[in-house]
């Protein structure tokens, strides 16, 4: 069962290439400043840099103690200093405050900042605004896109989901387009380019004016993936909002995924440690089962457990008991699921709940609310409207265990962005004509158990199709995008029929683990198999997360 | 042939020396050489000539006229001199024609006579004029040294990285040397002078005597000194008529020749090529020239006419009024090839090739010579080198048809060498053409390398020439066609005459999108020209918009570059332009500039929310953004205030500003959680504990855990907080401190908005099943089956479940019923459901 290949899938490129790219660039960034040295690590930075060089590899080059950059004075004794941090405001106040700290101290020291994957001249002026830029020197780290799995890169820039959506802030944008040449650079030119988007439109013509800036030999490269296809998060918010319910979604809702792993706290592994697991194709169990609708899961597990009792010794049979552990306590997470996906949402007057949630999380979230409303979240409507059949349907599966916020945002969301019409020109709710078989999906929708078809996915299935945004026209008019919908193909005679079965998928805002499972579904079906590039994993809790005003 | 070797003059045993035509020289001088400043730029360098009125007593009255030639004798330029007296002319490394005035100023100059640039060197040197001057070059640059009237020397390494130095006195020094020269090595230079019999030399800092070894005695003065191209070697003439040569560390004596003539000479050079043993000076007097070597006898040479020498890396040059000449020494595979009765294998290939073409078996004869003694390759490899050492094309196609023909007979003879040497020579008799003029050596070209040589090409405006070089040669476009075009499009800018469209125009379509041309340094150059507009034409041009900005910030069009960056999308960019704006402009103008570019300004918007709030702020105003004004002080109220005091006043602004924006909603809230801050302050003083900041719930929550529930519920009161939510919060509070007494009381005290099922389920949540017990009884009746099943007491949820006849809820019974006590409830229920079927 689960997620057999076919037989005819092309083969993906190796993408572990990007990883060593990276650890030679950070061991040659660390070897420009020769000598013992310390080395301070932004928070966000750890997971990633984790993935990419350990700290064995770390202390070879020379560096002494790793310490967090964190609102804490730094204790560090060491003669050299290098931070390895986002380029951030906040973290050059943060080395600013060491450095002047040092200097009134009267102690001098080397200091080297590394700002991954760029610099920003904001983070330079402030530098100097603190007086300390001729005491740094500043490098670059571009580490831009961190295989997570097979086929998956991410980008690790949660951020950029606010900065572009909520703030207009487009600087990230650069660094989408650099690390699209930096695939073209490596695995050729990409004949066909499909997207969706403001932002999808910019990324996509500053990367093309990269390319043509540099006489890059990569134009006469045969390409190995066929086609890109480049889609805004706020296309499709509707998806990332709903509570997922394949595997793999399932535990980044309740576990949080973070950076391919997951760590399970004590109450998981009933005992005192936690433990941390990698989730990625290399483990076989999980691999099968990553996709699967969760009701299929449990059967299958048991079953696979028996079988490896069978076969294997005590001490394997250990982490088959952990595991079982892991899933029942995961299953009884569901059930409590299951019982809020069965709540009906009767709508309530909006303001009273407004006030009230004020009046228990705090005033500050007067600010998310207006958060809400500026990415177009949130749009008030007059108390006393109701939901429709289909949204009532649709919102079935939406919750948010922080609040009941969503479901107002949702249902008013459903009207401003012509959800309605969308769905029903897309076909996003399928006609179940009796049960919905979910061992034998039929359709993207099982990723929401049959009721939804995201339309995320949808779109994507459509213009490969058709190859183009031809007869979408009404789509792409509903989307509000029809200056940001593009095609460009180039006649290609040099794209052999393998890698034109190949399509690099780029979510700008994040994509969801269901939307990952849906489209490999596609592939699956079509002979295709896509390829996942996002700025980082999202689901409806990070999404909502990312809109609240938090106290500092 | 038979002459070829006739122009050879022997020096010694073993060296040659010929002379040949460069160019016959058709300039027409209005004055005699002798008249003149001269200045020759070395490496076939263009000619400079001055006539100098200053030094006969004439009138100044006439003003005199500088000249600059191509080595051909082509003019390239004439300018009235209107500065001041000039003492010495010389060339720079980037052949820019140095004036030195008499005051010190030293005037800049281009080859075509664009005026550059001045500089002085220094008070000294103008208070006590200028005596003489020297231009010399090393590996800095090129330098001047001057010669003060005061009898001191100041002196600059490279002119364009001007640092002056002033030389040490020579003690006792009365009078002016009677000669002088700059010695360079190990990256100081120094300077040499004669007084009386004496050599002086000077370093920054010391002034030290110096003999040169093994001089002949007598001498009392020395006329004349001449400096080796490389500064390895020295000469120095006495009034003994003596020529004393040496290394320029006057450490030993190389040799000394008596040349019989005291007279002064007019000129002294050395005439040696790298790599050579030989060492030869060339003097020349007013009628008679004559190279000088370690030999008994020496080369002579008549005058005919007034000449001048100029010095190279391999030879002398010698012009005229009529011709100009090159002196050298015979290279070697030239000697070897040419001399008479030569038997080398170069001299019998030639001569086989030569009796091949006149189909004689000879030419069978001489290669089986040079076969059987294994040297073909070597003979080939000579012709090669020879030809490369003629001027003449005829000559030089001879020797290569000699090599190529031996190379027919080599099995493995890299190619390598036969076809560069046909490029470089094809090359260089295309540059040393009349019309072009600059006579290189091989030599002299192989050490100024083709880059330096398509450079002194487009100094020229040579730029046909030079891009057909480049073609030929394959030189990659970005170092070759295309940085001459961007050279070309440089000086069409200058044409004043023409309009902007059409030079615009005309460089686009010359240069199209030529890799590696970059149109904002063209723009650049056109600004500089003080041609904003042409500038603004051409950087349409650039594709790249990040080379636009910079220039267009430059030329004060901050606007143009602001959307220029945005255009970009290079937010850095953008970043910069906005700085160089809240500059240049006033706040108002700024923000105004801001409000018609979103994007900027939301860039702008996110770094004063980190590093400028109150510039925030002063944005909002502008835009009477009311929303986010409220927004911002909400902010403020709890992260930039402190005090009490402060934060109920920004909440009081901001909910001013949402009454602005009509969102009453959130004003009301605004207006809530300044009341709700007034109280938790109070409540601090009056009851201590932590209640600043806690949410309104929180703050209930808390003081009921204090056991303060009348205030509990008045702040209820006070916030309208729903009866629902209220009991809700109690029950909660109530059970996490287990106080089960009062729980049970508030139970009681009227009926429960909320029903009674959730004081079940909180009792059973803390473990407490006998607590939960109590409330059971007064659950609704429809929940009842859930609480009795809750607390544990599944036979009285199947009898509640029976008498509601609920099959829903005699199925959840029947799924709890899993213990062996329950097996009788089952029973019952299956009765009671088979009954129910039944009826």
């Amino acid at each position: 069962m689960a997620f057999p290949h076919r037989l005819d899938a092309p083969e993906l490129p190796d993408f572990s290439m990007l990883k060593r790219l990276a650890r030679d660039q950070l061991i040659y960034l660390l070897e420009q400043l020769p000598g013992r040295k310390d080395l301070f690590i932004e928070a966000d930075l750890m997971s990633p840099l984790d993935r990419i060089a350990n700290v064995s590899i770390l202390k070879q080059h020379e560096v002494d103690k790793l310490y967090k950059v964190e609102n804490k004075p730094a204790l560090s004794s060491s003669e050299q200093l290098c931070f390895l941090v986002r380029p951030r405001i906040k973290n050059m106040r943060y080395i600013a405050n060491l450095v002047n700290a040092d200097k009134t101290a009267g102690r001098t020291r080397k200091y080297k900042v590394i700002f991954s994957p760029q610099k920003f001249y904001a983070c330079e002026m402030v530098l100097e605004e603190e007086g300390i830029y001729g005491d740094v020197s500043c490098d670059e780290w571009a580490f831009s896109l961190l295989p997570l799995d097979v086929d998956l890169l991410s980008m690790e820039l949660p951020e950029f989901f606010r900065d572009y959506f909520l703030e207009g802030d487009q600087r990230w944008i650069n660094t989408v387009a650099q690390a699209l040449h930096l695939l073209s650079t490596l695995y050729g030119p990409f004949p066909n380019c499909y997207g969706i988007g403001r932002c999808a439109k910019m990324s996509y013509e500053l990367w093309k004016k990269l390319e043509d800036e540099e006489d890059s030999e990569s134009k006469g490269r045969r390409p190995e993936i066929g086609h890109i296809f480049l889609l805004d998060r706020d296309m499709d918010f509707v998806t990332a909002l709903c509570s997922q319910v394949v595997y793999e979604g399932l535990v980044d809702d309740t576990f949080r995924i973070k950076c391919g792993s997951v760590d399970f706290g004590p109450e998981v592994t009933s005992s005192d440690k936690s433990l941390k697991v990698l989730l990625n194709a290399e483990d076989k169990v999980f691999s099968e089962i990553r996709n699967e609708h969760f009701s299929n899961v449990f059967g299958f597990l048991s079953q696979k457990a028996r079988n490896l009792q069978a076969q294997y010794d005590r001490r394997r049979g250990m982490d088959i008991k952990q595991m079982k552990n892991f899933v029942s306590q995961e299953l009884k997470g569901l059930k409590q699921e299951h019982r809020l996906l069965s709540l009906r949402l009767i709508p309530k007057d909006y303001r009273s709940l407004k006030t009230q949630y004020l009046q228990s999380y705090g005033p500050e979230h007067l600010l998310t609310f207006s958060n809400l409303r500026r990415a177009g979240l949130l749009t008030e409507q007059a108390p006393g409207d109701t939901l429709t059949a289909m949204e009532s349907k649709v919102s079935k599966l939406v919750t948010d265990k922080a609040a009941g916020k969503i479901t107002d945002a949702f249902s008013s969301l459903a009207k401003r962005s012509n959800f309605r019409a969308i769905s029903k020109k897309l076909n996003l709710i399928p006609r179940v004509d009796g049960e919905y078989d979910l061992k034998v999906p039929r359709d993207m929708a099982y990723v929401f158990s049959g009721a939804y078809v995201p339309l995320s996915c949808r779109i994507i299935e459509q213009v490969l199709e058709r190859r183009s945004w031809q007869g979408l026209d009404e789509v792409v008019r509903l989307l509000n995008c029809i200056e940001f919908a593009f095609t460009d193909i180039t006649k290609e005679d040099k794209a052999s029929s393998e890698s034109l079965r190949l399509i690099l998928v780029v979510f700008l805002g994040g994509c969801t683990f269901s939307e990952i499972s849906a489209l490999r579904f596609l592939g699956r079906e079509k002979g295709y198999r896509f390829i996942f590039l996002t700025t980082a994993i999202t689901n409806s809790a990070r999404l909502m997360e990312a809109m609240s005003e938090v106290k500092a | 042939m038979d002459c070829y070797t006739a122009n050879w003059n022997p020096l010694g045993d073993s060296a040659f020396y010929r002379k040949y035509e460069l160019y016959s020289m058709d300039w027409d001088l209005k004055d005699e050489l002798r008249d003149c400043l001269v200045a020759a730029a070395p490496y076939g360098g263009p000619i400079a000539l001055l006539r100098n009125p200053w030094r006969k007593e004439k009138a100044a009255s006439m003003r005199p006229v500088l000249e600059i030639y191509s080595a051909s004798g082509i003019p390239l330029a004439s300018l009235l001199w209107k500065s001041g007296p000039v003492v010495s002319l010389g060339w720079s490394a980037e052949e820019e024609l140095l004036c030195v005035q008499e005051d010190g100023a030293v005037l800049v100059y281009g080859l075509h006579g664009d005026f550059r640039r001045h500089f002085s060197m220094g008070n000294e040197v103008l208070q006590n004029r200028v005596l003489d001057a020297q231009i010399f070059h090393t590996e800095f640059g090129s330098g001047v040294a001057i010669l003060t009237g005061a009898h001191r020397f100041t002196l600059s390494a490279n002119v364009g990285d001007l640092k002056l130095r002033r030389m040490p006195e020579v003690p006792g020094l009365q009078s002016a040397p009677s000669c002088w020269t700059t010695l360079c090595h190990d990256r100081v230079t120094h300077i040499l002078l004669a007084v009386g019999p004496e050599l002086y030399l000077l370093d920054h800092a010391t002034c030290s005597t110096v003999t040169p070894p093994g001089l002949a005695p007598g001498v009392s003065s020395f006329l004349q000194m001449a400096v080796s191209f490389t500064y390895r070697h020295l000469a120095l003439f006495t009034d003994t008529g003596y020529i004393w040569m040496g290394p320029a560390s006057l450490k030993e004596k190389l040799c000394e020749f008596n040349c019989n003539i005291r007279a002064p000479p007019k000129q002294m050079v050395w005439c040696s090529r790298p790599r050579s043993k030989e060492r030869a000076v060339v003097v020349a007097w007013e009628k008679r020239l004559m190279v000088v070597g370690d030999a008994p006898e020496s080369i002579q040479f008549v005058l005919d006419e007034d000449s001048y020498l100029v010095p190279e890396l391999d030879g002398v040059r010698i012009f005229s009024r009529s011709t100009h000449e090159f002196l050298h020494e015979v290279p070697v595979a030239s000697e070897e090839i040419f001399k008479i009765a030569s038997m080398a294998p170069g001299a019998l290939l030639l001569e086989a090739q030569k009796e091949y073409e006149k189909e004689s078996q000879k030419a069978d004869e001489y290669l089986r010579e040079i076969q059987e003694l294994g040297q073909l390759t070597q003979a080939v490899q000579q012709c090669i080198e020879a030809a490369g050492h003629e001027h003449r094309p005829d000559m030089q196609k001879s020797l290569l048809r000699a090599a190529s023909f031996g190379k027919c007979f080599l099995d493995r003879f890299p190619p390598d060498s036969f076809v560069h040497m046909c490029q470089d020579l094809r090359v260089l008799n295309a540059v040393r053409d009349y019309h072009i003029g600059i006579p290189l050596t091989y030599s002299q070209y192989k050490q100024l390398t083709i880059q330096v040589l398509l450079d002194r090409l487009v100094l020229r405006r040579l730029y046909p020439l030079a891009i057909q070089i480049c073609e030929y040669l394959r030189l990659p476009e970005v170092r070759g066609v295309s940085r001459i075009l961007a050279h070309w499009a440089c000086y069409k800018v200058q044409q004043k005459d023409v309009s902007d469209e059409d030079v615009a125009r005309a460089i686009n379509q010359k240069l199209g999108d030529t890799p590696g041309v970059s149109y904002s340094d063209i723009a650049a150059r056109a600004y500089g020209c003080g041609r904003t507009e042409l500038a603004i034409k051409l950087l349409e041009y650039e594709p790249r918009s990040g080379e636009q900005v910079p220039l267009l910030l430059k030329m004060k069009r901050s606007k143009l570059a602001l959307s220029k960056a945005i255009e970009s999308g290079d937010t850095d960019l953008v970043f910069t332009v906005l700085l160089h704006l809240k500059n240049e402009l006033n706040r108002g103008d700024f923000f105004m500039t801001l409000r018609n570019q979103p994007m900027a300004l939301s860039l702008y918007r996110q770094f004063c929310k980190h590093q400028e709030l109150e510039t925030l702020k002063d944005l909002y105003n502008q835009d009477d953004n009311h929303q986010e004004l409220g927004s911002f002080h909400i902010r403020a109220s709890y992260a930039a205030e402190e005090r009490i005091e402060g934060r109920v006043a920004a909440l009081q602004t901001a909910a001013d500003a949402f009454y602005k924006a009509k969102n009453e909603f959130a004003a009301k809230a605004t207006e809530d959680q300044m009341r709700l801050l007034r109280l938790q302050r109070r409540l601090e003083d009056e009851l201590g504990g932590q209640f600043l900041d806690l949410s309104l719930h929180d703050t209930v929550t808390t003081l009921i855990l204090g056991g303060h529930n009348k205030r509990a519920e008045q702040l209820a009161r006070d916030f309208r907080i729903p009866d629902k939510r209220l009991w809700w919060l109690k029950l909660t509070s109530l059970a996490n401190l287990e106080d089960w007494e009062e729980l049970e009381k508030f139970s009681k005290s009227k009926k429960s908005p909320i029903g009674y099922l959730p004081f079940v389920e909180i009792c059973v949540k803390q473990h407490n099943k006998y607590e939960a017990k109590k409330y059971t009884s007064r659950v609704a009746p429809e929940q009842k089956v859930k609480a009795l099943l809750l607390v544990g007491d599944v036979a009285q949820a199947a009898d509640v479940a029976i008498e509601h006849r609920n099959e829903a809820e005699l199925s959840l019974v029947l799924s709890h019923c899993t213990g062996a006590t329950d097996g009788a409830t089952a029973d019952k229920i299956q009765r009671a459901r088979a009954q129910a079927q039944k009826k």
